[in-house]
């Protein structure tokens, strides 16, 4: 077990020693800085630290998931585009190992990546705005449920976005070993995250049952978190958090298992 | 060194078919301990793809390859152990320096300390450039990278696929000086594919040389392989005419034994009633009577020495691709 760590500090290494991760990270503190401040100094009225918060996040989680997405669909592919893929392979290992390393590493970039902005957004809104204590997340957040605080909020918004994010990196990281171009995979990738929204609402607009089976209905979770209890019940027809969930966790499974058949299946011609 | 009969690799029965396309026709290699192993072929004769099945990129679509006892196929983790290798051109990653790049390698073995890394760095004269990010590398410096990379973990078997592709002459010098004490000092085999035929013959034991997939000759250049009947220089090509070649190659087969008790190898051209095999020049006077006392009539004793690259092109046809 000691040794697979090693795989993946390599893994890490690869992803770290590029400019590029560094450049996407600071990119989101930078946003958030840039954003609070121009705000605060240009706003006729106070403006209040959890609202910004709020309104940022509505930027920089989009954004953090292409970035994240961006990494997962370049880590395998990148070794074939590069022609490292050989190198890497002739190791002591099988590729099912070299593949999980890889993913434990992506996996760990998103964590990372996630922690930045609720760091950043948090740290920054409470220095710039000062820190308001005792908020209820239904006065910032538009939430229904009267008893849930703000800081509850945020730690199941950012949950449920971790949900989906590995999601969407997973299906990068299936696109990334099955195409094994980094351009194409990014390509793809990219496309289908930013297009998931749009894509959405064409599908609402389809009558038939299995609409409610697509990928892209079910990426949103949180809207869960401002509908709760009160709504959510009432309405028979409203898809609830837990079918999401399942729905999800059937599209990883076929992501993984994708991922896993052609990784080491194929012959590597690279 | 231990066992030295027993091969390091052996090729058994491997074909590799892409689509309809036989890329490998049913070849079948066995390499000895500790020693530099040649393999020529024209362009897309399918070096690269069996390099790939030796070290388990592609796999075959029929045969297995055994490396120090376990099977590529059914048993990687412990055959590919045995393997350092170059595939194709030395790929680094760009963004890493060139130390990165081999303590990347360095961690996926257990038991490459720091003091080996330095060691092979010195080893490929990279001292200077190993703290340099691989992009600004040369081809010959990457080259070089490569082969430390391969020699990190002390391999048995060294797997270079083009080498000296890159290097300088001073570079191929050293790379085939290093080889040489490789095999000889340590006991490692090396399996070298190159298109450079007047480098293979001052660097290899023995040379394979494959044709569009098959294998079409293996041939010693080394003393030793050849016949030897205790005569000194180097052994050459030679031809005897005669008239019933088969019962001649008996003969000498009967008689001729290599210092390890292997029957002399030779090749019976039928067609032009000959016999081909290497020997010393004091030996063929001997060879010579010992085929007029078998009752073979000897016609003509020819000497077909010629260099390795005349060789490659008699056996090759002299085509370019396949
Ligand atoms: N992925 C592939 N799909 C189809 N054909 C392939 C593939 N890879 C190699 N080939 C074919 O296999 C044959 C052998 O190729 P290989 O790269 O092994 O040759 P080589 O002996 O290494 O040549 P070179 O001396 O040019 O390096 C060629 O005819 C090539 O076109
Ligand atoms: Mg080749």
């Amino acid at each position: 077990m000691f040794d697979f760590a090693a795989l993946v500090a390599n893994e890490n290494m690869k992803i770290f020693r590029r400019v590029r991760s560094w450049i996407m990270l600071g990119l989101l503190v930078l946003l958030t800085a840039a954003i609070s401040i121009i705000a605060s100094v240009t706003a006729s009225s106070t403006i209040k630290m959890w609202d910004m918060t709020s309104m940022e996040l509505m930027i920089l989680i989009p954004l953090a998931n292409i970035f994240c997405v961006i990494i997962a669909a370049d880590i395998v592919a990148s070794e074939f585009t590069n022609g490292t893929i050989k190198l890497l392979l002739i190791r002591p290992w099988t590729r099912s190992k070299v593949l999980l390393s890889k993913y434990v590493s992506l996996l760990i970039f998103v964590l990372i990546t996630l922690a930045v902005v609720y760091v950043s957004t948090l740290l920054i809104n409470s220095l710039v705005f000062g820190y308001e204590g005792g908020v209820m997340a239904q006065q910032v957040f538009g939430v229904l449920d009267p008893g849930m605080s703000a800081w509850s909020y945020m730690n199941q918004y950012f949950l449920l976005q971790l949900v989906s994010f590995i999601v969407t990196v997973t299906l990068a990281f299936m696109i990334s070993a099955v195409f094994r171009s980094s351009a194409l995979a990014i390509g793809l990738s990219l496309f289908i995250v930013l297009m998931s929204e749009v894509l959405s609402q064409l599908f609402s607009l389809v009558n038939k049952p299995w609409v409610d089976y697509v990928l892209f209905q079910h990426l949103n979770l949180t809207k869960y978190l401002r509908m709760d209890a009160a709504l959510g019940g009432s309405n028979q027809d409203m898809m609830t958090l837990g079918f999401s969930l399942a729905v999800l966790a059937g599209y990883y499974i076929v992501f993984m298992a994708l991922s896993w058949f052609v990784f080491t299946k194929r012959d590597v011609a690279a | 060194m231990s066992n030295l009969s027993q091969p390091i690799v052996q090729i058994k029965e491997v074909t590799k078919r892409i689509g309809s396309k036989t890329i490998i026709d049913n070849l079948s290699l066995d390499l000895p301990q500790g020693e530099v192993f040649g393999f020529l072929g024209p362009n897309g004769s399918g070096k690269t793809t069996t390099i790939r099945m030796m070290v388990g990129l592609m796999r075959m679509s029929k045969g297995d390859i055994i490396i120090g006892g376990s099977s590529i196929r059914t048993d990687y983790e412990k055959a590919i152990r045995h393997v350092g290798a170059i595939v194709e051109n030395p790929e680094m990653y760009k963004y890493l320096t060139g130390y990165k790049n081999l303590l990347h390698y360095a961690r996926m073995v257990p038991g490459i300390s720091r003091n080996r890394i330095d060691e092979v760095i010195g080893l490929a004269g990279l001292d200077k450039r190993i703290d340099d990010k691989v992009k600004t590398y040369s081809l010959g410096m990457r080259q070089r990278l490569g082969v430390a990379q391969a020699l990190l973990h002390k391999p048995s078997l060294l797997i270079l696929d083009e080498p000296t592709n890159g290097l300088d002459p001073a570079g191929i010098r050293e790379l085939r000086d290093y080889l040489r004490r490789l095999a000889a000092e340590e006991g490692t085999t090396v399996f070298v594919s190159s298109h450079l035929l007047s480098e293979m013959e001052l660097m290899c034991d023995q040379v394979a040389i494959i044709q569009a997939g098959k294998l079409i000759d293996l041939r010693s250049l080394r003393p030793g392989g050849g016949a030897s009947v205790g005569g000194t220089g180097l052994p050459a090509q030679v031809l005897f005419e005669v008239d019933q070649p088969d019962e001649a190659a008996r003969v000498l087969q009967e008689t001729i034994r290599t210092p390890d008790g292997v029957p002399v190898r030779l090749q019976v051209r039928a067609g032009e009633g000959a016999i081909v095999l290497d020997a010393l020049r004091d030996d063929i006077a001997e060879l010579n009577a010992l085929l007029v006392a078998g009752g073979i009539r000897v016609y003509a004793i020819r000497s077909l020495s010629k260099s390795l690259e005349d060789q490659f092109l008699e056996v090759t046809g002299g085509e370019s691709v396949v």
